[in-house]
């Protein structure tokens, strides 16, 4: 059966399980769910309410699929997302994205940890290596795939990761787990939480780990060992049923071993090279809810992030402020929602041997606001809604990201949702600001004439990337098309999406011919020495240009069915393409056409009381990442052999083999390893 | 039903489900075999209507749940295993004298509602029910919690 057949046949068949809004006399009565759900009708919009009504492409990561499956890190967590572009391109780096092409250093993503930003407007992407969230203290994660401008600013694109993390009340006692493995020396948690009287509870938690390079290099000796060490608290207090707050703060230390590339010698050509860097990220946020009604409630929070990066070629320091309100209410059959945001960046980035820049940004501010009316225009069987978030930002001023929603609930168990959005995605301070050595240009690649000389005509002019301030916002307008059914067993969520964006920026080549006359009267004149010479003050400038159209289109199926309660199973496919429009002389700065199809399979299965199993295999084929498909099984055993203690092995990219998941190394600065199968044993103690 | 009732209800929609587990974790020592039913009571009107729709069918120790509005009298509280007092029906609970109520589960929502003689009381925190419970107030009562609802919950020692 060729993939396409597999896929038709998945379409047939059908996603995450996602929880039915319920109607009152039809609660979910198990204590556990009980206990997942909000008080209020109106939550705070950065919290979803019901994942089976929402208008969005949303996939909702549970954390028993969090525990069960044997991840030991955020990234590997997002593996099981369908949808969702996880590469690997060695033991700790990462290129994670939606509908669109992964690259290690721009993923028009935005990621946040209890809707704090963890967004870096110098790269656009967020450093995954050093992402430290204890994955036993993880509530769910939530993923929006696609357009998720409105209620997340600007920057959200191809979507959204919200990783929520539990209540302080509900992590109270003593947790420790230790792993090792074929690629791990050893990782290991410790977390203790309390009540804090009656009011209020905490936990302070702390993670060491120490992983091991990988067995097989591209080219290169792997080098990708990490040492990492955090440190992080949470406080909650509950003074009353009307207030609540909390504070939490994390630490985290890391050397990290990559391979790099890079133009650092007069050769100018890139060098790939070895070195180690170290990080240190911090975060803090606090946050203040206040219910004023059962139909109203405002939020207040802010945060300070904070990450230093240092290696050989690069010193980076990167520090943001946010600042959000939020007012969520009901009234009659309109439910409004509004809010103001302030973020303010400090950007200290030294410049290197390949990274220059033009200067004038070293500090960023982005104020704004958003306001969302959602209108019952049929109660309990049609909603509109309505939304515009407007944001200043210091490199393209003004944006506005307008969208309108359907959603239309034919019976109780079925929804029907469409949309239309436009989002805009600020260029990065790079793409505005700076400058890179890249790897240099041939004299014959970039002159009309050859000279037959090879010294000149195989001779590497020096090649630079220029990002500048004329680069535009990019435009995105996004239709999108939902189907939900959810049956006692079984459930369905399948979205389409096509979405058209304007003022893409590609790179467009600027050989400077004129240059190369006065070099050519030189050989003309037979000073050959003396054109050499004259050749190594030339230039070549790659230019960004906002001049490019991109279509991506796609659509995500998953069907879920959980016959017992002891098994349940996901089958997923997504088939997504990216389609650029470019203007001669000009290639996409970011990914190129391509097709990404995937195919998911999970099965989360109990049995004898104290096992249990869990599988997800996925199916990777895509031209985007230029490297064969890939078909990997992660299979993770757990047996509860004590009450309190846990023993699990997990066997990750099993059928995988040793295998390639990144290797667009045209990039520059990126460097992936042939990715392992592993075998990891760990012990977890809860008291 | 308008969004403001829903939104209103949510919440007594939520406690009854709580109350429903407590039901079916808690252990009454000295209930009447021949019982025809497991009650649960309220003095306030508009949760025992939710109550009512969320439990409706269910069961406790294969009992069917009545579901009762009660007046806060030694007589009416007689007949109930589970008692809930909720923020608006608090008043007339703390000017009845509140004498031991064997066999009776006394809940409520409102501050230092386990002082006042209560044995489990719920609050809101991140915008999610949680609950206070006292197993000694209970133990005096002839009732046992299991300790499934006793871990997810904050316990009071007096």
């Amino acid at each position: 059966m060729t993939l396409s057949q597999k896929c038709l046949l998945l379409f047939i068949l059908i996603s995450p399980w996602v929880a039915a809004e319920e109607s009152l006399g039809d609660l979910d009565l198990d204590l556990d769910s009980l206990m997942a759900m909000d008080v209020q009708v109106t939550s705070a919009m950065k919290r979803t309410q019901s994942a089976f009504e929402t208008a969005s492409s949303i996939y909702v990561l549970t954390k028993e699929q969090i525990t069960r499956s044997g991840a030991t890190s955020v990234p590997e967590a997002l593996k099981m997302v369908p949808g969702l572009a996880v590469r690997q391109l060695d033991n700790n780096q990462w290129a994670i994205s939606s509908r669109g092409v992964a690259s290690r250093f721009s993923a028009k993503l935005l990621v946040m940890i209890d809707g704090q930003s963890l967004y870096t407007p110098k790269f656009a992407a967020v450093y995954w290596e050093t992402l430290n969230v204890p994955l036993y203290d993880i509530e769910r994660i939530e993923i929006i795939r696609g357009q998720g401008g409105l209620l997340w600013g600007s920057n959200a694109n191809n979507g959204v990761i919200n990783i929520i993390t539990k209540n302080s009340i509900d992590t109270r006692g003593l947790y420790a787990d230790v792993s090792s493995g074929s690629q791990l020396n050893i990782d290991t948690n410790l977390r203790y939480g309390g009540d804090i009287g009656n009011n209020g509870s905490f936990r302070v938690y702390g993670h060491v780990k120490d992983g091991q390079k990988s067995s097989k290099g591209i080219e290169m000796e792997p080098a990708d060992f990490s040492e990492q060490q955090s440190a992080g608290t949470r406080f909650d207090f509950t003074p009353n049923d009307q207030w609540s707050g909390l504070i939490q703060g994390d630490i985290t230390q890391s050397t990290l071993g990559q391979n790099y590339r890079g133009v650092v010698d007069d050769s100018n050509r890139n060098i790939s090279f070895t070195d180690s860097l170290d990080r240190t990220d911090s975060r803090i946020m606090a946050r203040l809810d206040n219910r004023i009604s059962p139909s109203a409630n405002q939020m207040l929070q802010t945060s300070w992030l904070k990450q230093s990066g240092s290696q050989t070629y690069l010193q980076e320091d990167f520090q943001s402020f946010d600042i959000d309100y939020q007012m969520n209410f009901l009234y009659q059959d309109l439910q409004f929602d509004w809010g103001l945001n302030y973020r303010y960046n400090s950007i200290s980035f030294a410049d290197s041997t390949f990274v220059q820049s033009d200067g004038g940004f070293e500090s960023l501010h982005q104020y704004g606001g958003l306001a969302q009316a959602q209108y019952k225009i049929v109660a309990d069987k049609l909603d509109l809604i309505v939304g515009v978030k407007v944001d200043h930002n210091d490199l393209t001023g003004w944006e506005n990201q307008p969208l309108a929603r359907l959603v239309w609930k034919p019976l109780n168990n079925q929804v029907l949702w469409a949309s239309v959005s436009k989002s805009v995605r600020v260029p990065s301070l790079l793409e505005f600001n700076d400058n890179f050595l890249i790897d240099g240009q041939r004299v014959e690649e970039v002159s009309p004439i050859t000279t037959g000389i090879p010294e000149i005509d195989r001779y590497y002019i020096r090649t630079y990337l220029n990002g500048n301030d004329s680069v535009k916002s990019e435009k995105s307008v996004s239709y999108e098309m939902g189907y939900r059914l959810s049956d006692t067993t079984w459930a369905l969520d399948l979205s389409v999406y096509h979405t058209d964006t304007d003022d893409v920026a590609v790179i467009q080549v600027n050989p400077n011919i004129e240059q190369f006359l006065p070099i050519f009267a030189m050989l003309q004149a037979g000073q050959i020495d003396s054109a050499i010479q004259a050749l190594t003050t030339t230039s070549i400038n790659f230019d960004l240009v906002s001049n490019a159209e991109l279509t991506t289109e796609g659509a995500d199926i998953v069907l879920s069915w959980q016959p017992l309660d002891s098994f349940n199973a996901e089958l997923g496919y997504s088939y997504n393409t990216f389609d650029y429009d470019l203007e001669d002389n000009t290639f996409p700065a970011i990914g190129f056409d391509s097709t990404s199809r995937q195919i998911f399979a999970k099965a989360d299965i109990h049995f004898f009381e104290q096992h249990n199993i869990f599988a997800a295999l996925r199916v990777e084929n895509s031209n985007a990442y230029q490297t064969d498909s890939y078909t990997a099984l992660d299979l993770t055993w757990n047996w509860a052999f004590q009450p309190n203690w846990t023993a699990a092995i997990m066997g990750k990219n099993l059928f995988a083999g040793s295998h390639i998941e990144y290797g667009n190394h045209g990039e520059t600065y990126t460097r992936s390893n042939y990715i392992d199968e592993s075998v990891t044993f760990k012990i977890t103690a809860k008291f | 039903m308008s969004q403001s009732a829903i939104a209103i209800e949510k919440e007594y929609a939520l406690k009854a489900g709580f109350l429903f587990n407590f039901s079916r974790y808690g252990e009454w020592q000295n209930l009447p075999d021949n019982a025809t039913s497991f009650t649960l009571c309220s003095p306030d009107a508009s949760f025992i209507n939710v109550s009512r729709s969320v439990l409706s069918g269910r069961k406790v120790n294969n009992l069917p749940i009545k579901n009762v509005e009660i007046a806060v009298t030694t007589t009416d509280l007689a007949q109930c295993n589970i008692l809930f007092i909720t923020a608006d029906t608090v008043e007339p609970w703390l000017e009845f004298n509140r004498p031991l109520l064997p066999n009776v589960m006394v809940v409520g929502e409102t501050d230092h509602f386990i002082e006042q003689g209560g044995h489990i009381r719920f609050f809101l925190s991140g915008g999610k029910v949680r609950f206070e419970v006292s197993p000694d107030q209970l133990k005096l009562s002839g009732i046992t919690m299991s300790s499934k609802v006793l871990r997810l919950g904050r316990v009071v020692n007096n």
